[in-house]
């Protein structure tokens, strides 16, 4: 199974004037300038008009006033990652801007419209050699009482990209209330009446259109503008879990507020728990009470779950973790993505403790990879962490429709347990029926210690290697299916990843492979069990692969040089945030890795 | 207590409460390897169990078994006056603590018997709280008996020599 | 035709592991006369346990029940509760259990007011771990190889702690009384919301004193519905009285907000929709 991200945006944009498939914006300003504001209308008006996008966020650590940027990435046709440098930055001042200039790469043809009472321009962001522009932004926002700068660059902006007005007026209208709403649209006005400095309209791709404005754009099939957090909320509920233990951490909470409101209309519960560990133990309960139950966290979060989880897996209760993954260890950066709980979401466990842990491809696939880890973690009757991150959970990605996807009711009840009911039997599959509080003649304790398949706990050799071989047996045993992992390209040459990294190293190939050079790419789902099998036969007729991965000590490379024998070597790439993965880096990478294990040139006699 | 049903209905409860008492004494005993007090208790509860039957087909005859919730008997606070002190269990009590566990438990059933013959009012009641209190009496003659006929046992000098366990 | 359930019906065939004199004897007794006072069916009953001798207790009967981690039997009850209303839900466990690492969960449980049962049996020792001092011990007890000069540190003291949390059923009983025990059981089992009763339960291995609480304990609690007097009750409290302190309605758990149903929740996430 593939999805399309399609995308071949231009490396570098031509001329200006000239129109791009893929333009990349940072709104950057301070002290309550409202640019995530504008950069979410922004993405919606761009939504509305038919194109495609994603947006992140950039921000310093104060709650209210801080230094931020928004980060868009638009354009006709899917997008799923960042891009390389940004086409346009929009400064709206300079507070701090050091902090975070290196998020916000810039090239000699990039230009920057900036406050013209901003100030000197920083020197980090002059030399780049970008075309500087000032703006008079403020002077604009004056000619309406209560103007603001923000929505002066919202006109502007979507002049310069040449989105129809009257969407952009819908999205500001879906966004302010009341008396605002009037002032909104008479600032953003006079961003729209004011000729742009520059022109950046989107070019439509090939079928059908004739390569106009974006505003000539039709109605495209059903769109979602949603980010990671949503898209796994979701997934949540469409596999039919019906109760939510929340604990609020940094880059998590907004997935468990999203449920908050959710989770009541299809009759289920949420309840804020007191501690990391009080909602690990929730969820526990009430899937023992029939229920499937989630909980989602961090790294900091998850690390304090894990005794339980562990408990989860002894007593066989199925439940579903999202840790959402930020920079680490210990408190690390709160607001930054990282992939750097593999090895703790795969060995963190005291004792042998085999457990599903999945991760997300793209923001839009957290909604397949939540639902489908939900049906396995009933089927299976185990505890599934699913591993988003930052960069997936809090960024925007517009998409079209998802496919409605059923779950079906994957947990093996014992309906009508009779005499000497067996909680734990040693079954063909390994998965023994379970009852359910309520049902008669299905008592049994659940039970963390050792036990034998009555549910008594016993400290004999037999009971302990026969439940150790069941719940072994019973994940390495199951067919996954397709959902394993995505492979796309052929080639000698395979790049293999996990979870967002996929985005940045999917662009990266494709970018291979219209210069000519074949690589195929392995992107991994299913983390543990890891599919040896699986990716195996995915390597057949790779020469060497390298593994590529968003985290500073190789997590994957080394889990998976120590699961088995490959058919070929596995090189490893890997680095740390807090900067995310960028297609043009790894394509350095990548042809770096081709290079050097190209058949040496013959060497002149 | 003035009601024969009820009357017979604590009779009953009497004995389950003991019955119940010294079975779990005796699992327990059981568990912990000491057979010799295990199957003392054992006996015990058979006894009581018995003694219930009776109990059970004179209330029957009388009309039934009441259903009273267990807090609502009129024991004279507390629990019912037959059940077995565990204050004074230990695993390795010996057989002259276990009679005396059981003594005093009879003795105990006696007094209660004794007190509602004294105190009823009912003339059914009165001749029945007798005759059980005179059981009950010749219970524990029996086990002082029981009691004078145990070996002497020396002092236990060297005490548990057995250090408890942390199994969890 | 179906014979009432005894108390013995709802006692299963494994034989309890604690010390013959263990107090949790009372605790067990005085459960299985409750649930035959009331006729529970046993498939509708969960015990949840945490670690610890006391958390034994859900293997003894022929119930549902889960034998939890240490010190999480309250969030464990918690979700089940919350989950399955319909169920009966008895969470319990010890003093080290309940009041050390399960502390933070017992003061949030009591003001979350979700309907259960909590059982703590106390006998102020880690007894499953060779006798450490436990959050109700007494400041100069000296029994112990790991704090071998006492705690120096004041007792936990449950009863306050309860009432200051918000809970509104607070009593304390005695295992050597499993009758007036297990009428507080009945009503904490009527009581729609939080119920905790502390049962001092003498552990005859590490605390062999205790087998003199009988002769100081001391059923003289007269049931308050006002907070102020029933905190004020406990200031000079001996530690001993039983009975019930407290009682007063529950602050209703928080409930879950009335659904719409009409809400997809796709809604928000299409584009062009209304936020």
């Amino acid at each position: 199974m593939t999805t399309d991200i399609g995308t071949q945006p231009e490396t570098a944009p031509a001329a200006p004037g000239t129109p791009s498939n893929t333009l990349s914006i940072a709104i950057s300003g301070s002290g309550g300038a409202g640019v995530m504001t504008v950069g979410e209308l922004l993405l919606d008006a761009a939504a509305r008009a038919g194109l495609y996008g994603r947006m992140g966020r950039t921000f310093g650590p104060q709650i209210r006033g801080g230094e931020a940027a928004a980060l868009l990435r638009l354009s006709s046709r899917p997008v799923e990652g960042v891009g390389d440098a940004y086409d346009l930055l929009v400064a709206l001042d300079w507070g701090n801007i050091d902090r975070f200039a290196d998020e916000i790469p810039l090239a000699s043809d990039s230009r920057v419209l900036f406050e013209a009472r901003a100030g000197e321009v920083p020197e980090i962001i002059a030399r780049t050699g970008a075309r500087l522009l000032e703006q008079p932004y403020g002077e604009i926002a004056r000619g309406v009482r209560g103007g603001r700068s923000n929505l002066v660059v919202l006109g502007q902006l979507a002049r310069i990209l040449a989105l129809d007005p009257e969407v952009v007026r819908d999205a500001v209208r879906g966004r302010f209330g009341g008396t605002a709403i009037d002032t909104a649209l008479a600032v953003l006005d006079l961003g729209l009446d004011r000729a742009p400095p520059i022109d950046r309209p989107i070019k439509r791709s090939s079928a059908g259109a004739t390569g106009g404005s974006t505003a000539s754009l039709p109605p495209a099939t059903p769109r979602w503008n949603l980010s990671g957090n949503q898209a796994a909320g979701l997934g949540a509920l469409r596999g039919g879990v019906r109760f939510v233990a929340a604990y609020p951490i940094t880059p998590a909470t907004d997935l468990l507020e999203w449920l908050a409101v959710e989770l009541p209309a299809v009759e289920g519960h949420l309840v804020q728990a007191e501690d990391e560990l009080a909602a690990v133990n929730m969820c526990i309960g009430a899937s023992f009470g029939g229920v499937p139950a989630m909980t989602a966290t961090s790294g900091p979060g998850l690390a304090l779950m894990l005794e339980s989880v562990g408990l989860a897996v002894a007593a066989e209760v199925p439940m579903v973790i999202v840790d959402v993954m930020r920079g680490g260890p210990s408190t690390g950066i709160p607001t930054k993505s990282e992939q750097t709980d593999l090895d703790v979401a795969v060995h963190g466990l005291h004792g042998e403790a085999p457990h599903l842990v999945l991760a997300p491809l793209g923001v839009a696939d957290c909604l397949f990879t939540t639902q489908w880890s939900v049906e396995l973690a009933e089927a299976l009757q185990v505890p599934a962490l699913v591993l988003s991150d930052q960069s997936l959970a809090q960024s925007r990605l517009v998409v079209d429709e998802p496919p409605v996807r059923v779950s079906p009711a994957t947990r093996r009840r014992a309906e009508a347990p009779g005499e000497g009911y067996r909680r734990y039997a040693l079954t063909d599959d390994g998965v023994s029926p379970m009852a359910v509080p309520g049902t008669p003649g299905g008592m049994h304790v659940a039970d963390g210690l050792t036990h034998d398949p009555r549910g008594r706990p016993s400290s004999r050799a037999s009971d302990h290697s026969a439940q150790l071989d069941k719940r072994r047996d019973k994940l390495v045993g199951f067919d996954f299916g397709d959902a394993w992992g995505e492979v796309d390209g052929d080639g000698s040459l395979a790049v293999i990843t996990w979870g967002s990294s996929t985005a940045a190293v999917r662009e990266a190939a494709a970018r291979l492979r219209a210069s000519g050079r074949a690589v195929r790419t392995i992107a991994l789902r299913l983390l543990s069990p890891l599919p040896v099998e699986a990716l195996t036969r995915a390597l057949d007729g790779v020469e060497r692969a390298i593994v590529v991965e968003h985290n500073h000590s190789g997590q994957l490379h080394r889990q998976l040089r120590a699961a088995a024998d490959w058919p070929c070597p596995l090189f490893a790439w890997h680095r740390p945030g807090p900067l995310p993965l960028r297609p043009g880096e790894l394509v350095e990478v990548i042809d770096a890795r081709l290079t050097a294990c190209s058949p040496p040139e013959e060497t002149p006699a | 207590m003035s009601e024969l049903r009820q009357f017979l209905s604590h009779a009953v409860a009497l004995e389950t409460d003991a019955a119940e008492r010294y079975d779990e004494l005796h699992r327990a005993m059981d568990v912990h390897h000491n057979a010799e007090i295990a199957e003392l208790f054992a006996q015990m509860a058979h006894y009581s169990r018995l003694h219930r039957a009776e109990a059970r087909e004179r209330a029957e005859r009388a009309g039934g078994v009441l259903a009273i919730d267990p807090w609502a008997f009129e024991w004279g606070g507390g629990e019912s006056p037959e059940s077995a002190a565990t204050e004074a269990v230990h695993y390795r009590m010996s057989a002259h603590d276990a009679l005396a566990v059981a003594l005093a438990a009879e003795r105990s059933a006696h007094a209660f018997y004794a007190g509602v013959a004294s105190t009823t009012s009912d003339a059914e009641v009165r001749a029945l709280a007798e005759e059980f209190a005179e059981e009950e009496g010749g219970h524990a003659r029996e086990i002082e008996r029981w009691i004078e006929r145990l070996p002497d046992e020396p002092d236990d000098v060297l005490g548990d020599l057995d250090p408890p366990m942390d199994v969890e | 035709m179906n014979e009432p359930l005894t108390a013995r019906d709802y006692k299963s065939d494994v034989h309890p592991v604690w010390c013959p004199g263990c107090g949790d004897f009372g605790i067990l007794n005085a459960l299985t006369k409750a649930m035959a006072a009331r006729q529970l069916p046993p498939e509708h009953v969960a015990l949840i346990s945490g670690i610890g001798c006391s958390s034994r207790l859900p293997a003894y009967l022929t119930t549902y029940g889960f034998h939890g981690v240490h010190g999480r039997a309250l969030p464990l009850a918690t979700g089940l509760a919350v989950a399955r209303p319909d169920l009966t839900v008895v969470a319990m466990g010890g003093d080290g259990d309940g009041f050390s690492i399960g502390g933070n969960h017992f003061m949030h449980a009591c003001r979350r007011n979700v309907n259960m049962v909590y059982l703590v049996m106390d006998n102020a020792v880690y007894g499953m771990t060779k006798g450490q001092a436990s959050p109700t011990t007494e400041t100069d007890w000296t029994g112990s190889k790991l704090t071998p000069a006492g705690t120096h540190m004041p007792a936990f003291r449950p009863l306050e702690i309860a009432l200051a949390s918000g809970c509104a059923f607070v009593a304390r009983e005695f295992s050597g009384n499993p009758n007036g025990l297990a009428r507080r059981i009945d009503e904490a089992l009527d009581y729609p919301g939080f119920a905790f009763i502390q049962v001092l339960s003498p552990c005859i291995t590490y605390r062999p004193e205790q087998m003199g609480y009988k002769k100081i304990v001391h059923d003289d609690f007269e049931p308050t519905a006002v907070r102020t007097e029933a905190m004020a009750r406990l200031l000079d409290d001996d530690g001993m009285t039983t009975g019930l302190l407290f009682k007063a309605p529950p602050a209703p758990w928080q409930g879950d907000p009335v659904p719409d149903r009409h809400r997809a929740p796709e809604r928000v996430l299409r584009v062009g929709a209304a936020a």
